[in-house]
């Protein structure tokens, strides 16, 4: 099987941790994976502030790009998504390529069919539920299976669990206001629940919290799922 | 017939030239669960939604000492449970209707112009009772509708009304208060 | 930038620093999020209720003329008039000519979307006609000279003593605390205005084409007298309300009042078929229908985006969206608020004018997931965002931007040449201007020096350890490969 990994831009240049913490938990389940070093974006940017066509050209290069792929595995709904569910709209129809994109947590639970990844992270923790990853790819418990595995990890979930973070991409600086006070809701549901961290599959809501938190210097960190798995 | 109606429907029938994706088919799954029995089931719907329920004669008699000016739909079954109208519909206390039936799943009262006397009648007074008979209770409001269709089929009244408890409001900071325009209070007498 | 999109950003601005306007939007939602949970609750299978309206509501607008017609038909039978209106003019035009031709000098109004769609108020009042809204908010709103806070609840804003004050200064009563004299004030000054209009003006929720019927839901009542006691009734109709039976509302009254406000179904659910009949004791002599257009077959020949013809405006999106949640209807500018205003408004109003509405949005899809009607609402959000690209509403350094992002991830060199330039601007602090948006209000990261794919790279080089897991997991199958 060839497992191939899709790295989205802005994890590779910002959050490389989240990247190299999917490879350790899924070397440690003996998956063997490859990095084709050609990827570059899928597309989203352009695709989601109606650029089309720009995006469809990207979306034809990903899929010559991951052709002889059998699993393409991303740390991100947002650009799982992407693939998945818009490039088909992009494309006319859906391809090999872009029905067996699938995203971190949901590949770890779904396909490979585990839930204990053997990893350790004592602290109290909430769960954000990212949008893409909620709506478009219907992946909400499969997350929270995955945790409730981790040694030493409470779980504790947010009133506004479900609610938008205000990032959305270039939303978060056409509508600062909007997306402040969005994220400013978010934040205060977390601090309600007491946790320590606050945890997501996508690292580009994980930036818009930290950014309030850090702000607002408040004691709360923010953590990809991917780094919480590779935990040891 | 002004222009407007050849251009609006030229406009429709050229839009449509262009077909629309149809959404996924809906299964024959029963949208509602089943209800074991309906009168029972009424009255909680309507005694919930602050409807008041009288439950004999003399309750009735009790009740209706509480209005001096009544005024009536004049149908037999009423003036035998009430007596005569005494008072114009805009200057009674209480209107007194028959009604066309009470449905069980949302504690409705269906009334028509011609089953309770009338548009303003069962609207206007500030409390309205309504005397119906234990039959006319049906299930859910897909029954109630065919019953509807089946008694003024081509040969409608010009209004009616589904009744779900007294007339309400929570425009004042959320504040639930009865009575906003339509009856405060609704009563349900059952006829022997 | 258009001056609509400008007012809209100093709007948002606004509402959104406004802490007192989120705590009370937050405290309405949170108690209609409960009634709706309750109202769902009632239902054994509320998605097969969606996909039954949704395929209703498909069959009707895609055979609008066909239903239009016998709609038409059935009023005229039934003795209504029908009036077609291509414009928001020709139906406030037409209500004016009815209002002369009877002698109006007063109206009564009930809460109607398409009324304020064509501006009704303001026309009628030019005309020397007083028009009273009836719906016990907007009522207060009226007399206070100020247009309504919020579409479900039109005087969030205004606490009991607010009220007090107010019906003191307009009405000459005296003051009180209790919300129920307050509504026994305003419903003893409204009984007298319905006892004296001489014309009364409705919506409709729905239009049933086989027995040439209107549909109108309401809580309080106000309809029902607005169409019991004056002489006329005009209804203004938008021509996407027609549902094909009678039968159909036995869905449809439930679904509005479920999403709507979390009730089995409201207080009054009134059927109109035509004016007062020789064998009836009282109603209007005479009853009029306005169908209106007004851009609603523009929307129609969009055949992508036609579902948004199938809302039945039950606000539940609204309620849902986290950007109406923090800035308010007012804001959006225009009649048709939150996601289903941002899918239309393009559509019904100008679309340059209009096409930042469809931006303000994270399309975090939650209003796709509510609608009782599967509108795919967040979906043609994205769809109105490449139309107004294609039509280049889009300012020309965006679109030069966009080409050379497209330019630069076309080839991982130079994708990399440029990231690293990005990194070293970023770690260098020389972004700051770019970033201001963000920056103002929010920490940015900085980024790391290496990126994933130099790690991968480094890491492939050397000898990789394989080092297995500490607990013992199965050799893994690939499922659905």
């Amino acid at each position: 099987m060839r497992v191939a990994l899709f790295i989205p831009c802005f994890i590779d240049q910002l959050f490389p941790n989240v990247g190299i913490a999917m490879v350790t938990v899924l070397r440690r389940l003996n998956v063997e994976v490859y990095y084709p070093p050609e990827q570059t974006c899928c597309g989203q940017p352009a695709f989601n502030t109606g650029y089309w066509d720009e995006a469809r050209v990207l979306a034809q290069r990903y899929c010559e790009i991951f052709d002889d792929a059998d699993a393409i595995i991303c740390p991100s709904g947002s650009c799982t998504a992407m693939v998945r569910n818009f490039y088909p709209e992009l494309l006319g129809n859906a391809t090999r390529t872009t029905a067996r994109t699938y995203e971190f947590a949901e590949f770890l639970v779904k396909h490979l069919g585990v839930t204990d990844v053997g990893a350790k992270f004592p602290a109290r923790v909430t769960y954000h539920d990212a949008c893409h990853a909620l709506r478009e790819l219907r992946l909400k418990d499969e997350p929270r299976q995955l945790l409730r595995e981790v040694q030493g990890l409470e779980l504790l979930e947010m009133d506004q669990a479900e609610t938008c973070c205000g990032f959305g991409g270039t939303f978060s600086v056409k509508f600062p206001m909007i997306s402040y006070a969005m994220d400013e809701v978010k934040v205060t549901s977390i601090q309600k629940t007491g946790a320590q961290y606050v945890v997501s599959g996508d690292s580009s809501c994980l930036m818009q919290i930290d950014g309030y938190l850090r702000r607002q210097n408040l004691p709360i960190k923010t953590i990809s799922l991917a780094e919480v798995l590779a935990s040891t | 017939m002004n222009p407007s109606r050849d251009n609006i429907l030229d406009r429709v029938r050229a839009a449509l030239r262009t077909k629309a994706h149809r959404p996924q088919a809906p299964t024959n799954a029963p949208i509602f669960p089943p209800i074991a029995n309906p009168e029972a089931r009424f009255r909680e719907e309507f005694t919930a939604l602050k409807g008041e329920v009288i439950e004999n004669a003399e309750k009735l008699s009790e009740f209706l000492r509480g209005f001096a000016k009544i005024a009536t739909d004049e149908s037999e079954l009423v003036s035998k449970a009430v007596g005569e109208t005494n008072a114009s519909v805009s200057e009674c206390e209480l209107g007194v209707t028959a009604c066309d039936c009470l449905v069980a799943r949302t504690g409705s009262i269906i009334v028509s112009t011609l089953s309770a006397g009338g548009r303003a009648l069962s609207v206007l007074p500030p409390a309205h009772l309504v005397v119906a008979r234990h039959e006319q209770v049906v299930p859910d409001l897909v029954a109630a509708m065919a019953l509807l269709r089946k008694r003024y089929d081509r040969h409608w009244p010009s209004a009616l009304s589904v009744i779900t408890g007294p007339s309400r409001t929570a425009d004042i900071e959320k504040i639930l208060v009865m009575g906003a325009h339509g009856p405060k209070r609704l009563a349900l007498y059952f006829a022997e | 930038m258009t001056t609509a999109s400008e007012q809209f950003l100093r709007d948002a601005a606004t509402k959104t620093a406004d802490l007192r306007h989120r705590g009370v939007i937050q405290k309405n939602i949170a108690s209609y999020d409960a009634a709706v949970t309750r109202g769902k609750a009632r239902y054994a299978d509320w998605q097969n209720a969606r996909s039954q309206a949704a395929a209703i509501k498909w069959e009707t607008v895609n055979h609008l003329d066909r239903y239009l017609e016998q709609f038409e038909q059935n009023v005229l039978e039934n003795g209504g008039h029908v009036f077609w209106a291509e414009t928001a003019a020709d139906a406030r035009e037409h209500v004016l000519q009815l209002a002369r031709r009877h002698g109006v000098q007063k109206v009564v109004k009930s809460k109607s979307m398409t009324t304020e769609e064509i501006h009704l108020n303001e026309a009628l009042e030019m005309a020397g006609i007083h028009a009273v809204e009836t719906d016990l908010g907007e009522y207060i709103c009226q007399i206070r000279g100020e247009p309504p806070y919020h579409i479900v609840t039109p005087v969030m804003h205004l606490t009991k003593a607010d009220i007090a004050q107010t019906f003191q200064e307009k009405l000459g009563t005296p003051p009180t605390d209790s919300a129920e004299e307050l509504a026994m004030i305003a419903r003893a000054k409204l009984r007298r205005e319905f006892m004296t209009a001489d014309m009364g003006i409705t919506g409709a929720n729905f239009a049933v084409a086989d027995t040439g019927m209107i549909a109108i839901t309401e809580n309080e009542g106000n309809a029902r007298l607005s169409f019991s006691l004056p002489r006329v009734h005009i209804a203004i109709v938008g021509i996407e309300k027609l549902v094909p039976h009678f039968e159909d509302l036995a869905l449809f009254w439930p679904l509005l009042s479920t999403s709507g406000t979390g009730q089995a179904i409201t207080a009054y659910s009134s059927l109109i078929s035509g004016p007062r009949q020789a064998r009836e004791i009282d109603g209007p002599q005479e009853f009029h229908v306005i169908l209106l257009d007004n851009g609603r077959t523009r929307l129609l020949a969009d055949a992508e985006q036609r579902d948004a013809l199938h809302c039945i405006r039950c606000g539940a999106c609204l309620n849902v969206c986290p950007i109406y949640k923090n800035i308010g209807g007012h804001a959006y500018g225009t009649t048709y608020q939150g996601p289903i205003g941002s899918v239309i408004t393009p559509h019904l109003r100008d679309e340059r004018e209009w096409s930042h509405l469809p931006y303000a949005s994270s399309l975090c899809g939650a209003c796709t997931d509510v609608c009782p009607v599967r509108i795919d609402l967040h979906h043609h959000l994205l769809h109105n965002r490449r139309n107004a690209i294609q039509h280049k509403f889009d300012n020309p350094i965006q679109r030069l931007l966009f080409a050379t992002w497209l330019w630069t991830m076309q080839s991982s060199l130079r994708y990399t040449i440029v990231a690293k330039l990005g990194n070293l601007t970023l770690r260098l602090g020389f972004a700051q201007s770019l970033l201001k948006p963000w920056i103002a209000k929010r920490d940015f990261p900085t980024p790391p020096k290496e990126s994933f794919g130099k790690w991968w790279k480094k890491v492939e080089r050397a000898s990789r350890p394989f080092t297995p897991s500490k607990q013992t997991v199965e050799t893994p199958v690939l499922h659905d490969l």
